[in-house]
């Protein structure tokens, strides 16, 4: 554990990522392509300490995710244990195999919000998107959850895949009395890089969407809100990746790892500390992962120079790595990065409409990318 | 959006306004999202009880901190809350 240098800001999002288990195989999943080499779940009373000590230090949006965190049998006791505790409590979900009776029991241990994800617009692409068939009942449960009364986010995970169903996603959403809608478009790491050829839109596609988002948005005031949250790849300038570097986010996954942002396991030798073995505060205050990016210290040209770094503090890191090889580079997003060009090239790529198939999130396919 | 000053406000029902310890601040809490809260829009928002009307807010605020001259900031902050939809005057 290395010591810093000043005090960093306390962490305010809490993830808790329970289990890497789900019965969808979206070929766009966040969890790491090699899920099926981690090690054992944190059980229920080391959910609860980083419950605990999280909150002791500021953390108070909470979100239950994974995978598909109703795999947990624990869920409901969690989710009463952190309303205990005063978080806000976020429910991510695919919604599939979501019994109304647990709608109501998480209901009563104050489940606070579910965020449920549909793949798609009409059936078959959602049920092929998702490897299963799950659209209509996730549309039923959608219903059941405004029905006990919850706020309720739409989540749509957007791709070439499924872009050009813009406007029936959004007719969908107000079919389901959403509250929030989040066009999400994909961000390219873990399962998604994989399938980038596959999944990464034209910019034409994009700036249609993009229009029938804001016409949707105009339309929708005061009813609907309607997030849009930017494809990286068609921008010159870097995202300012989770708010700044252990400034704000602290991701738990099921293994017990804490992480930075999501993504951060597949640093190489990064080191990530695990709750089993040390407190959330040493984590949070102490340890070289969440220090590595905090500040500008560890920049280098064209960022530590660069009149944006306190705005985009370089961007994302595992971007940088992914695409150039090395995490302290500038993420190669930015238009500055010399290697811009990379991105470019992986438009055109993907441009040229690649026979290849989707490589789906299962345990074969996970195994398999964990040997190479 | 401009306010009604005929209406009384009230908070959102899919928000929550929270003291938070640690950070020593008001935050308002909703789906996946967080605002810190200065200390004059916390004073504000927690007056918005489904009671009180702008000039109530402006009285009550005046008063605690033994100044005048308010209403403006008040006005401004609460239409930047309804647009927000953080706040209502459905009722």
């Amino acid at each position: 554990m290395a010591g810093s240098l000043k005090t960093p800001s306390p962490p305010r999002w809490l993830l808790a990522e329970l289990t890497y288990s789900c019965p969808l195989q979206c070929p766009y999943c966040s969890n790491p392509v090699d899920y099926t080499n981690i090690g054992d779940e944190l059980d229920t009373e080391e959910w609860k300490r980083v419950l605990k000590q999280s909150r002791e230090m500021g953390a108070v949006q909470l979100g239950f995710s994974g995978g598909e965190p109703l795999i947990r049998k624990d869920l409901e006791e969690l989710v009463q244990y952190s309303h205990q505790l005063g978080y806000y409590t976020n429910l991510i979900t695919s919604g599939y195999k979501m019994t109304e009776a647990r709608i109501i029991k998480l209901k009563q241990a104050g489940l606070d919000h579910i965020q449920i994800s549909l793949q798609a617009s009409s059936k078959e692409l959602n049920d092929f998107l998702a490897g299963t068939k799950t659209f209509e009942e996730k549309k039923k449960t959608a219903k059941l959850i405004k029905k006990h009364g919850y706020p309720m986010v739409l989540c749509v995970v957007l791709h070439r895949q499924n872009i050009h169903q813009m406007e029936g996603i959004l007719e969908m959403a107000i079919e389901l009395g959403a509250d929030f809608v989040e066009l999400a478009n994909t961000q390219y790491y873990g399962w998604a890089l994989q399938n980038r050829d596959q999944l990464l839109p034209t910019q034409q596609q994009l700036q249609q969407a993009e229009a029938i988002a804001k016409t949707y948005q105009q339309s929708q005031q005061g009813n609907m809100k309607i997030y849009y949250v930017i494809p990286d790849y068609h921008e010159s300038r870097p995202k300012a990746c989770m708010n700044g570097w252990g400034t704000t986010f602290l991701t738990i996954a099921p293994d017990g790892q804490a992480l930075p942002c999501h993504s951060a396991r597949q640093l190489p030798n990064f080191d990530c500390p695990n709750i089993r073995e040390h407190s959330i505060s040493e984590i949070w205050n102490k340890s070289t992962a969440f220090n590595y990016f905090r500040g500008d210290d560890w920049m280098k040209e064209p960022c530590k120079s660069c009149a944006d770094k306190d705005k985009d503090f370089g961007g994302c890191h595992c971007q940088a790595y992914l695409l150039t090889g090395d995490a302290k580079n500038a993420d190669p997003v930015c238009g500055k990065s010399p290697h811009h060009k990379k991105i470019h090239i992986a438009i055109d790529q993907a441009n040229k409409n690649s026979e290849q198939p989707l490589l789906f999130r299962n345990s074969k396919n996970s195994k398999s990318l964990a040997i190479q | 959006m401009n306010l009604d000053t005929n209406k009384p406000f009230q908070l959102s029902t899919t928000y929550r306004l929270q003291w938070e310890e640690a950070q020593d601040k008001f935050v308002l809490l909703y789906p996946e999202g967080l605002v810190e809260l200065n200390q004059s829009s916390a004073e504000i928002l927690q007056l918005c009880n489904n009671t009180n009307h702008l000039a109530d807010i402006t009285v009550l605020l005046e008063k605690k901190f033994e100044t005048s001259g308010l209403e403006d900031d008040i006005c401004n902050f609460l239409n930047i809350a309804l647009d927000n939809g953080w706040i209502t005057q459905n009722a």
